[in-house]
């Protein structure tokens, strides 16, 4: 039987440079969450992705995926948001 | 994609730049079990009953907080008018009960508990006196307690014995906590038509028609309207209205979602979202740079009233669609110390306190953190009490007054209270004295509820 899902959504800006895409989602491949859609954009020079993912079978707290994905994007010196899809489905969706 | 970059990024900065948060979680609890007719004993089964009750209020906050990207910034606890309970004091002091409230709030680590309260609108019981005899020593040695007295309601017309007492408190409270600027008063406030699910401070308390326990929530959001306007220079009033309906659209789903999970993790009923754009300090979270930047020069300029009224009208019809249960005082707040550009306003000769007064026609909630000179006299402060009252009673809307007179400072002169609280000038009030009026006693009869022009 399917698991529930639970979707959050990863959202990353920086300044765009090779990499940020493979260490981004070679961290969460790490943590076990699943990547289900992807949309990235160089908007006006700066990398902007989006990723869709299911959290429903990570190896850890959302909280611990939130400080690794920290530790990750400190190293690759651009802002990572994670956070779950209600926010946006409440604000955007009727 | 369930969402497009652009709407996810929409969502990012309203957070990261334009200061959207949710101001509060505000949990209410009824303290009508707690009744004992020792304070002391009454004391301890409210401190343990708010500690049991509100328990989780403080973490789940911290969850939803990461869940969302969302800052909560203040978890506050209400409570059942003191008054209630103080009817049945033998020793006539209420005060036990406002350092038990401090107490729980600080194990909690909740922002500030509210509830100190007494409605006097038709006049005074026992417990009303026993608590209003009280405020100025409760505020003055509690941290985190407010204080609220309903003095006039639209059915009920306005207790001016009421008033008057009030006026004396506010300076009292003033000059007991002369060293930090007249601190306790920004902790009182006297209202008119005092609404019972209010989860701001420090006007909240928890009504006599409520639940058992309830959780409110009270949303913010000056900023993000401000940079949604920032582009609207070319703007009809009606495309503008529709702009400003949207964004409060949106922060109130925000509250909604928060509200909801937050009542599902607790198991404590969701109540109301407050539809309130709340400014704080911070650069930019200000109403009056909202309405400048809907076309005054400076707020406090003729017009200000009009664009002020389009503005709380359009918050609300916007909210309203986002909320399933809209309440508390829903309207965008002008407080003077809390709102750098109000205070700009004042700092530069465009806005008074007639003018403010005006202004709160419009709007919620009143003369909310009005710094006023010290030497202030008591029947001044009634009179400026009693005229928002006024203006809540014809009108059938929330007034309020939060007035400090802080000691030793004059019109002109800048006082700082920090944090949320904010710091600003000392507003000049009228000369004249309105004496022999506040003092006659007795009651503004209830007013006609036909015949409205």
């Amino acid at each position: 039987m399917e698991n529930k899902k639970e979707q959050v959504v990863i959202t990353v800006l920086g300044i765009s440079k090779p990499g940020i895409l493979a260490g981004i989602t070679r961290a969460i491949a790490d943590s076990n969450v699943n990547v289900e859609d992807v949309s990235q954009k160089i908007m006006q020079g700066y990398f902007a992705l989006m990723m869709m993912t299911d959290f429903a079978g990570a190896n850890c707290s959302f909280e611990e995926f939130q400080n690794r994905m920290q530790a990750v994007s400190d190293r690759l010196q651009v802002k990572t948001f994670i956070q779950h899809e209600d926010v946006f489905r409440f604000q955007h969706r009727l | 994609m369930l969402f497009s970059l652009e709407e996810v990024i929409d969502t990012i900065s309203a957070v990261g730049v334009e200061t959207f948060d949710i101001r509060t979680i505000t949990c209410g609890i009824n303290i009508m079990s707690c009744a004992d007719s020792d304070v002391n004993r009454c004391a301890d089964k409210v401190y343990e009953k708010v500690v049991r009750v509100a328990r989780d209020i403080v973490p789940t906050a911290r969850i939803l907080e990461k869940r969302y990207g969302i800052p909560i910034v203040n978890k506050r606890i209400s409570v059942t008018p003191v008054s209630f309970l103080a009817s049945a004091f033998t020793e006539p002091t209420a005060v036990p009960i406002a350092k038990a409230l401090d107490r729980a709030a600080k194990e909690l680590g909740i922002d500030y508990v509210a509830g100190f309260s007494a409605l006097i609108q038709k006049g005074f019981s026992r417990g009303d006196q026993i608590l209003i005899n009280s405020i100025a020593d409760a505020l003055c040695n509690t941290e985190r307690v407010c204080s609220s007295v309903n003095i006039g309601t639209s059915q009920a017309g306005i207790n001016m014995d009421g008033v008057y007492r009030m006026a004396e408190v506010v300076k009292e409270a003033a000059q007991r906590s002369a060293d930090k600027n007249g601190l306790a008063c920004a902790k009182l406030v006297v209202f008119c038509n005092a609404v019972e699910d209010n989860p701001f401070i420090a006007g909240s308390f928890l009504g006599p028609g409520e639940a058992e326990a309830i959780l409110n929530v009270g949303i913010s959001g000056p900023g993000v309207v401000r940079a949604a306007l920032e582009n609207s220079e070319n703007l009809s009033i009606g495309e503008l209205s529709e702009l400003i309906k949207k964004i409060s659209f949106k922060i109130t789903r925000t509250g909604e979602l928060v509200g909801r999970e937050a009542s599902k993790m607790t198991g404590i009923p969701f109540g109301i979202i407050d539809l309130s754009l709340a400014p704080t300090p911070a650069q930019g979270d200000s109403i009056a740079d909202i309405l400048e930047l809907m076309g005054l020069e400076r707020t406090g300029c003729h017009g200000t009233t009009a664009c002020l009224a389009m503005l709380n009208d359009a918050v609300k019809k916007g909210g309203m669609m986002g909320a399933t249960y809209a309440g508390g005082l829903s309207g965008a707040f002008i407080p003077l110390t809390e709102d750098a550009g109000m205070c700009r306003a004042v700092s530069e000769g465009a806005l008074n306190i007639q003018k403010l007064e005006a202004m709160t026609c419009v709007c919620s909630v009143g003369l909310d953190m009005v710094a006023i000179p010290g030497d202030t006299s008591v029947d001044v402060i009634a009179g400026i009490i009693a005229d928002e009252a006024a203006i809540g009673m014809i009108n059938h809307k929330t007034t309020a007054c939060r007035l400090i007179p802080v000691p030793g400072m004059k019109a002109g002169d800048e006082v700082d209270f920090g944090g949320l609280l904010g710091k600003g000038p000392i507003i000049a009030v009228g000369k004249q004295s309105p004496k022999k009026f506040v003092t006659r006693g007795g009651r503004i009869p209830a007013p006609v509820h036909s015949m409205k022009n």
